[in-house]
């Protein structure tokens, strides 16, 4: 290797594996690797790194560039292992209307019986193929590519003149055609024609693989986006692509992924990918720059604009996309920057535009995105909420995989906490239970509403030392809260929550409630006249709405107006890739959709400091948090204060 | 003016009424109580709500004469800074309604210590008082708890209870019958939400006053204005977190700033040292009152006599 090689680029040169979360940025500290000669490695940064790792030899292999010989070894891995839910529950998505082929698909299968030519009828192949289908399905002017030229020929002589034309009728962008030839199949096959819909997520990649005949979906999978190991926000991933080179490779890390899954779900119902001729993907505009292979640096830069919101429909030759060489993939359009496709989708999949009341739509993930309307206004607007609620950002933080407390419950009267893990499921089989690792997102978000409303911090997240728990200590990092003693852990380290995680925690949250009020503000509306708040996306199946609102993290309304979707973005996308008029209408969406640049609005910041509090300044927004407050108060075992210290 | 009415806001909030130190009738030995809130208007908009209290002025002592203050303030006491108890008794005379007592952070500085000077200012004066301690978290709290057994029963105001350190200091307040000052970084929902964690505390509002923290005359000083009338706002909106007596120190503020402290090598534009240091005292504590300030905290004799001009003049 030459010298100045950073040490995560020469591992990957080696062949080997090594997760870089925060896309290089030498901000997480999980890209540690043992070095045995320090002297010949120069690191730019050491910040996360403790004394001890540092006097063992860890350094970051992100900010480590080697000198000389020196020998790596890379400490085991976390695996990405996380409960895949759209992969293994078997979906029945119901749709908004009767599907009809014939009246809502672009693409269309049509059987064509050509003459054989003769030294009567010299017309070229290509010609006499037009002229049959004009004649036995009334279609003129149907285009065709180059590639399914070359092989024309030979199919249709192959196929004794007896063919089926894959025939794509218009596009969102060509809406009055003319239509274009895919494929020409051998034989009159007519019983199936395939189409796939994509969510790309920033954490997971799912698909659905649908008859285009009948609506139906056959099968379906889901995979993480194998980009996380080259970041695990969008952010991370910005900085990381547009390093030289880099690009191509998160395209190539996507594509993978999406052909995996492709693959899988095919193998599933007994068909080749390239059997499928329509593909919608649907994703935030980083993944779907990314997949297409823009630069996305210019997303994460004021004034934050993308290369394109609506992009055109490509070729699946031109991304590697397994699917038909020359089947549109069509990546659904999106509003700005941090309004990517996944919300027009999740709103076409949610039907809140159709619906007179005023909605809310939430999409929690790193970034915070939201829609507040109904059918006649739509507006939006996206928070940075941070990597907290994925779990990253906090010291004993982690994603909700294998051995991550996911519920925390702390006994008000003595501070002990139980909670629950995400089971092995080797372990379970034997009736052992999983020692945790560390907490995920929904387990951060109970852990922190239990120990406000116990009394365990205040209002404003500090701890409380007055409880007299073993539990709340001054530790490495400043005061925190043990949920696991070392005894319990996997790793044989107390599991804690300091105070800079919570504070961490409550400037998420604020983040994203500070969102809802300023769009709500804007249109001279209040968070309590919302009829509906329709949750999408993962982060929603898992969370406790409660706990959710007990710390401000969601409006306080009553539990009947929240309803969990699931992916909405995925559903928006099959909804797109079965009717012409829905994917007409997403684009109507995203463009009606008014989008507010938060950090372009004055009144954010008051917004946010008023949100950064327990569950916000203005308890009065919270009555159901105000009356489990007073419950306790009253109880006076849990009085916090008892005089003099 | 014949045939114009002048407009009028209807508030529907009110400032709570505060009352600092106890007579012996009431648990204390101060000759005199000073109840402060009440209004339902803004500053001086006497035609529009009530006011039923003029804003207080205390005087800062401290238990040693400090050494970070210009000659000039030391000057204006006659001497009497260089015993605390003397120097309250000066306060008194010069006509403050309150005492405000700030322990230097000195080494002989400790609980017991506390305990002795607070014995000597009480005794040395009627006036209630408001007491501060050195301003470290730890110390503050050291001094303060002290300060509050030892104060039992005189409603004293102990100072400052911050967000990151108001738990030792609210539980001694609880305790031992006495106030709080609730100090936030110039943010109207920052001090919303002190007021917040000190009542969740089981302090009752009526014992808590708010120090918003303010800058001195052109050293911020519009954006500490700003952040007190839109709590007074708030107050008279009906917001009752934001519905307390604020407490400021412009003496402490202007004594800090060039203009107070530099008699020598400035601009001649800038004129006579003594008349512009006061000055500079004078208006920051003005302007700070015109915002909604109920205490303020002075140093100077002749400022306390020249706001007091003001405030009893604009009173009427």
């Amino acid at each position: 290797m030459p010298t100045g090689t950073l040490i995560v680029e020469a591992v990957r040169q080696a062949g080997l594996d090594l997760n870089i979360p925060c896309g290089g940025q030498g901000r997480c500290g999980r890209c540690a690797v043992l070095v045995d000669n320090r002297q010949a490695v120069r690191s730019r940064s050491e910040l996360r790194l403790s004394q001890e790792d540092r006097a063992a030899g860890y350094v970051l292999a992100c900010q480590t560039v080697l000198e000389g010989d020196v020998t790596v070894t890379i400490p085991p891995q976390e695996r990405i292992e996380r409960r895949l839910v759209t992969d293994r529950i078997a979906t029945k998505v119901t749709l908004p209307f009767v599907y009809d082929p014939k009246q809502h698909q672009p693409m269309q299968l049509m059987a064509l019986t050509l003459d054989p030519p003769s030294m009567d009828d010299q017309t070229d192949d290509w010609s006499r193929l037009k002229r049959a289908m004009a004649l036995q399905h009334g279609i003129s002017e149907l285009t065709i590519d180059l590639p399914t030229l070359r092989k024309l020929g030979t199919t249709l002589r192959e196929a004794n003149w007896m063919v089926t034309a894959v025939v794509e009728l218009d596009t969102w962008d060509r809406p009055q055609g003319p239509p274009r030839l895919v494929d020409v199949v051998p034989g009159h096959a007519t019983n199936h024609l395939w189409g796939a819909a994509v969510d790309v997520g920033t954490t997971t990649v799912s698909l659905y693989l649908v008859d285009l005949l009948s609506g139906e979906i056959a099968a379906q999978a889901a995979e993480y986006n194998a980009q996380i190991k080259r970041g695990e926000d969008v952010i991370s991933r910005i900085i990381y692509a547009s390093r030289n080179g880099n690009l191509q490779e998160m395209q190539a890390l996507v594509v993978d992924t999406i052909n995996q899954i492709l693959e899988r779900a095919c193998g599933r119902a007994g068909i080749r990918p390239s059997e499928v001729y329509k593909m919608t993907v649907a994703g935030n505009s980083t993944m779907i720059h990314l997949l297409l292979g823009l630069p996305a640096n210019s997303i994460r830069l004021e004034p934050f604009i993308t290369t394109i919101n609506q992009p055109p429909p490509v070729q699946a030759a031109e991304l590697g996309i397994a699917i038909h060489p020359q089947a549109h993939v069509d990546c659904l359009p999106g509003v700005a920057s941090y309004v990517g496709a996944d919300i027009p989708a999740g709103i076409l999949g949610s039907q809140m535009c159709e619906s007179k009341t005023v909605a809310l739509f939430l999409d929690i993930g790193t970034n915070g995105e939201m829609v507040l309307g109904d059918c006649d206004w739509l507006v939006s607007c996206a928070c940075s909420a941070g990597p907290a609620f994925e779990g990253a950002g906090v010291r004993d933080g982690m994603r909700a995989t294998v051995g991550a407390i996911e519920e925390v419950w702390i006994n008000s009267q003595t501070y002990e906490p139980t909670y629950r893990v995400i089971p092995d499921p080797k372990l379970e089989a034997q009736g052992q239970p999983t020692p945790p690792r560390g907490i995920c997102g929904s387990g951060l978000i109970s852990l922190l509403a239990e120990m406000f409303i116990t009394g365990v911090i205040d209002k404003a997240g500090n701890l409380n030392f007055d409880m007299g728990s073993p539990r709340i200590r001054r530790g490495e990092h400043g005061p925190e809260y043990v949920v696991a003693w070392g005894s319990e852990t996997a790793h044989g380290r107390d599991i804690a929550i300091t105070k800079v995680d919570i504070d961490n925690l409550i400037r998420a949250k604020a983040a994203i409630y500070a969102g809802f009020t300023v769009m709500a503000r804007s249109v001279g509306t209040d968070l309590s006249t919302v009829e509906r708040v329709l949750v999408g996306g993962s982060f929603g199946q898992y969370i406790n709405v409660e706990k959710a609102i007990q710390i401000g993290l969601l409006p306080d309304l009553p539990w009947e107006k929240f309803h969990f979707l699931g992916n909405t973005a995925l559903k928006g996308a099959l909804l797109a890739l079965l009717h012409r008029e829905f994917r007409h209408h997403l684009t109507t969406i995203a463009q009606k959709m008014t989008y507010l640049e938060l950090s372009a609005d004055n009144s954010f910041y008051e917004a946010f400091t008023s949100a950064l509090f327990l569950p916000h300044t203005d308890l009065a927004h919270f009555p159901s948090v105000a009356e489990v407050l007073a419950a306790r108060r009253n109880n006076p075992i849990s009085r916090s204060v008892q005089g003099g210290s | 003016m014949p045939g114009i009415e002048v407009p009028k806001e209807k508030w529907s909030g009110k400032v709570r009424e505060v009352t600092l130190g106890a007579t012996a009738a009431e648990g204390g030995t101060r000759a005199r109580t000073v109840t402060v809130g009440g209004e339902t208007t803004l500053p001086f908009l006497k035609f529009e709500g009530e006011i039923p209290h003029p804003p207080a002025i205390a005087i800062e002592v401290r238990d040693q004469p400090p050494s970070d203050w210009p000659a000039l303030l030391l000057q204006a006491w006659d001497g009497a800074t260089q015993d605390v108890a003397e120097w309250a008794k000066a306060a008194e005379a010069a006509g403050a309604d309150l005492v405000a007592l700030r322990f230097n952070a000195s080494e002989q500085l400790s609980a017991p210590y506390a305990r002795q000077v607070l014995r000597r200012v009480l005794s040395a004066t009627g006036l209630p008082l408001v007491v501060f301690g050195p301003g470290q978290a730890d110390w503050d709290n050291e001094v303060l708890v002290a300060v509050a057994e030892e104060g039992k029963g005189e409603r004293l105001v102990l100072g400052v209870c911050e967000e990151k350190n108001y738990r030792t200091i609210v539980a001694a307040a609880l305790a031992h019958g006495h106030l709080v000052d609730a100090r936030a970084p110039m943010d109207v929902n920052l001090s919303k939400q002190l007021n917040i964690l000190i009542h969740d505390m089981g302090l009752p509002v009526e014992r808590i006053i708010m120090d918003p923290t303010t800058g001195a005359l052109g050293y911020g000083i519009e954006y500490g204005y700003s952040v007190m009338e839109r709590l007074r706002i708030a107050a008279l909106q009906g917001d009752s977190m934001t519905q307390l007596p604020m407490l400021v120190t412009p003496g402490e503020e202007a004594w800090r700033t060039k203009e107070a402290r530099a008699a020598e090598g400035v601009p001649a534009a800038w004129g006579d040292y003594v008349k512009r240091a006061i000055n500079w005292e004078v208006l920051t504590a003005s302007t700070l009152i015109h915002s909604g300030a109920d205490i303020v905290v002075l140093r100077h004799p002749e400022s306390l006599r020249r706001v007091r001009a003001m405030i009893n003049a604009l009173i009427g």
